[in-house]
């Protein structure tokens, strides 16, 4: 009896903790937009137009919410702002569009294809603008310079990444002895173990774009390197890549059907959400699809930020950030409209479901909205610190990008799931790639 | 030549030809009865060649000067670099693979929609209840937006969730979900190339039908009648009769259909993005990442130009055995 009151009475300060908590991030949430709001641009911006594009979000309501917050912000600055939204593949059509046009929109936004080391030379300066925002809201993250910054300058405002956790089964694991996967073999194991059950895994070995997140993340986790940290020579031909690549031919043997050569991005969403995957190495999109159409599933659906390699601990995550053309006939509010989007990312993290994850370490330091109020989803708060983009070490670089878009990545791993020879495809991707970065080299 | 000085009328303005020595009869050439004619016909056909010239011819030397030189989306000027772009396609593994894909899927999607569309035409053209309807429904596809109907067929060709598979498993055809005669259609290479061509054979071929029945509406029915009577066969018939007399329409049909084949980016775009391992990679998906995606407008450039040297027999053989027809 006493025990179960003290049940109860845990069970009541924890609601009260967490409706303490939970009111406390509202206030300031909303505090802090309404500061924002009192934040007024400057008075030549007044009347002026202000157009800007962005991807369309895989969350509606961040970009519901990100419609409302630019129109609110035109409102209040005396503004004609407006934000349209576009598929994020078809956004470097639109830019080399409006790049020849010399005309478009003024604030435009790159979402996983970036594209600064391309149009850096026709986009606004902003290093003044990164440099006082870390001031303000702390350290930018290690990796940000390398999608946002050129030669030292910074030409773009990291806005957030998305984070691509590893998504396990506890239910099944446990069903097999096995705990919290820490390292790719304990992924492996459980993927062999689970497979006969009836719960493979998988990862795509197909050209879409977690492809490429996910088996850069093995090959990082191993310890190959894209490029040297210059970005300027590719160093992929290693011995940590042959044995990425053995140990993928062994995950796709032991632990996945032939399905994965079929996926698309969604592909792995549904594998979790109809309950057949043990584990999947996606966004939290999976996550949440599934608390939506299989909360049974995901019960028992938990996370780990990345799991470990033999090179150390590697997620690849996918970057998004704005940039102002130099055609733009209104940088200055373009600019303060960044600064407010900027000053209101906690609003935004709340909006998107925790989905956007942060630059600035100030974010990290309280709980973040989106993931801190769900226990599974807080443990992503460290995941800066094992965050990649594309080309690592080196820099997103125009030659990075075509790497990247060229799926030559996925297509190495392809070849050695299908029985290929590891050596012979680490020959022909180099091959693939050394003939890309002499290309931009000459260029 | 007769000398011409201008004057003027004493009581009308405009400025007149005088004939100096009293000879008349030399006028100027623009005013003879054919520059006159030759005038009217330019003038009429003015239009088309400025439409031709601005929207193809335009378009074609961009590309042409894009794919000589090193020009990347975000480079206003850029260098000369003679066939580089060409050379450096030619070398890639991935390229020739495309082309070979590009060959697979233009000829095999064309044999298909020239068989099933006649075969179609053939239905459509006969007497029955509700010919109307099933007419219309039949273009459905053609006029469907090309997303729509390819994200319809990304759902049928599911992995997972294929209704095909699942209505072949339980007709007992195949094996349940997760064995190995469980089909993945866009994850099998020959599979996928097959898939890729069955949907843009089903979007194509009413478009072929429609063409081939445009032309047997032409044929008169007592020529047919008389074949009958001479005792030709339905395929005589269809040789000897309809084809040559609905020749011209054929050959414009197909070289349309070629053409639409050869650039289609759409299906193989939205169905497998060129995978798995290049399986469905074709000349406009590798020139679209190479030039848009990543960004080398150049080398781009030059890969959607080599089908142009694909293209251009064909085009050409189309176009001569037409004329012959013609004279």
């Amino acid at each position: 009896m006493s025990q179960e009151r003290s049940a109860e009475t845990a069970t009541a300060a924890l609601n009260r903790r967490r409706f303490l908590k939970t009111t406390g991030v509202v206030v300031a949430g909303a505090s802090l937009g309404d500061m924002l709001l009192a934040r007024q641009a400057p008075a030549q911006t007044k009347g002026t137009t202000l157009r800007c594009i962005s991807a369309s979000h895989f969350v509606p309501a961040y970009d519901a919410w990100l419609d409302d917050f630019v129109k609110k912000w035109g409102e209040k600055n005396g503004v004609k702002a407006s934000i349209d939204h576009i598929p994020g593949l078809e956004q470097p059509s639109r830019y080399a569009a409006e790049f020849a046009a010399g005309a478009g929109h003024d604030l435009i936004q790159f979402n996983g294809l970036i594209l600064t080391g391309h149009y850096y030379q026709n986009l606004v300066d902003l290093t003044d603008m990164a440099t006082s925002m870390e001031k303000k809201y702390g350290k930018w993250m290690e990796k940000a310079t390398s999608a946002a910054a050129v030669n030292g300058r910074w030409y773009a405002i990291p806005d957030y990444f998305i984070a691509i956790p590893v998504l396990w089964r506890k239910d099944l694991f446990d069903s097999v002895g096995l705990g919290e996967p820490k390292t790719w073999e304990d992924l492996r194991k459980a993927a062999r173990l689970l497979k006969p059950k009836g719960h493979p895994t998988g990862m795509q070995f197909s050209h879409c774009n977690d492809a490429n997140h996910n088996w850069r993340a093995l090959l990082y986790s191993f310890g190959a390197k894209e490029t040297d940290p210059s970005g300027k020579v590719p160093a992929l031909d290693s011995k940590e890549t042959r044995e990425a690549l053995k140990f993928a031919k062994a995950l796709f043997d032991e632990g996945m059907t032939p399905e994965v050569y079929s996926w698309d991005d969604a592909s792995d969403n549904r594998y979790l959400a109809s309950g057949v995957a043990c584990w999947i190495h996606d966004a939290i999109s999976a996550y949440r699809t599934t608390q939506d159409t299989n909360p049974k599933v995901w019960q028992s659906t938990y996370l780990v930020p990345e799991v470990s390699g033999p090179g150390g601990r590697w997620n690849v995550g996918e970057p998004t950030i704005w940039s102002i053309w130099k055609f733009s006939k209104n940088p200055t509010a373009a600019k303060e409209l960044l600064q407010a989007l900027k000053d209101a990312q906690k609003e935004a993290m709340g909006a998107s479901r925790g989905y956007n994850m942060p630059f600035n370490a100030n974010h990290y330091s309280n709980a973040m909205p989106g993931l801190a109020d769900d226990p599974k989803l807080s443990v992503l708060q460290e995941q800066p610190k094992i965050t990649a983009f594309f080309g690592n070490p080196g820099p997103m670089t125009p030659a990075a990008q075509e790497v990247l878009t060229t799926f030559i990545v996925p297509d190495m791993f392809t070849k050695v799931a299908r029985g290929g020879n590891a050596d012979d495809a680490v020959k022909w991707a180099m091959g693939e790639i050394n003939r890309i970065y002499a290309k931009h080299k000459g260029a | 030549m007769s000398q011409l000085t201008a004057g003027r009328h004493p009581s009308s303005g405009p400025p007149m030809a005088v004939a100096v020595g009293g000879r008349v009869g030399a006028t100027r050439w623009w005013r003879t009865p054919t520059a006159r004619r030759y005038a009217f016909g330019y003038t009429l056909l003015a239009p088309a060649v400025l439409y031709v010239t601005l929207l193809v011819g335009v378009p074609f030397l961009f590309s042409l000067y894009l794919a000589l030189s090193d020009a990347s989306v975000g480079s206003p000027v850029a260098q000369f670099v003679g066939l580089e772009n060409f050379k450096a396609a030619l070398e890639t593994s991935v390229f020739w693979v495309a082309v070979r894909n590009t060959l697979i899927f233009t000829l095999g999607a064309g044999i298909l929609k020239g068989l099933l569309g006649t075969t179609l035409a053939f239905l459509l053209s006969q007497p029955f209840k509700g010919r109307r309807v099933v007419r219309g429904l039949i273009v459905i596809p053609f006029t469907l937006p090309i997303a729509v109907s390819v994200l319809g067929w990304k759902w049928m060709f599911d992995s997972q969730f294929s209704v095909i598979n699942w209505a072949l498993s339980h007709m007992g055809l195949i094996g349940g979900y997760g064995t190995d005669s469980w089909p993945v259609w866009l994850g099998q290479p020959t599979l996928a190339l097959l898939s890729v061509m069955f949907v843009n054979v089903w979007r194509g071929f009413p478009f072929s039908a429609i063409v081939l029945m445009a032309g047997m509406t032409s044929v008169p029915p007592e020529i047919i009648d008389a074949g009958k009577v001479d005792g030709a066969s339905f395929l005589q018939r269809f040789r000897k009769i309809i084809v040559p007399m609905i020749a011209p329409i054929l050959f414009i049909g197909s070289a349309f259909d070629t053409v639409f084949t050869l650039s289609d980016l759409s299906v193989v775009y939205l169905l497998t993005n060129g995978g798995p391992d290049g399986a469905t990679e074709i000349l406009p998906t590798l020139a679209y990442r190479t030039g848009i995606a990543a960004g080398a407008l150049g080398r781009g450039a030059a890969i959607s130009l080599m089908l142009f040297p694909l293209l251009l027999p064909l085009i050409v053989i189309l176009l001569r055995s037409l004329r012959r027809r013609q004279y």
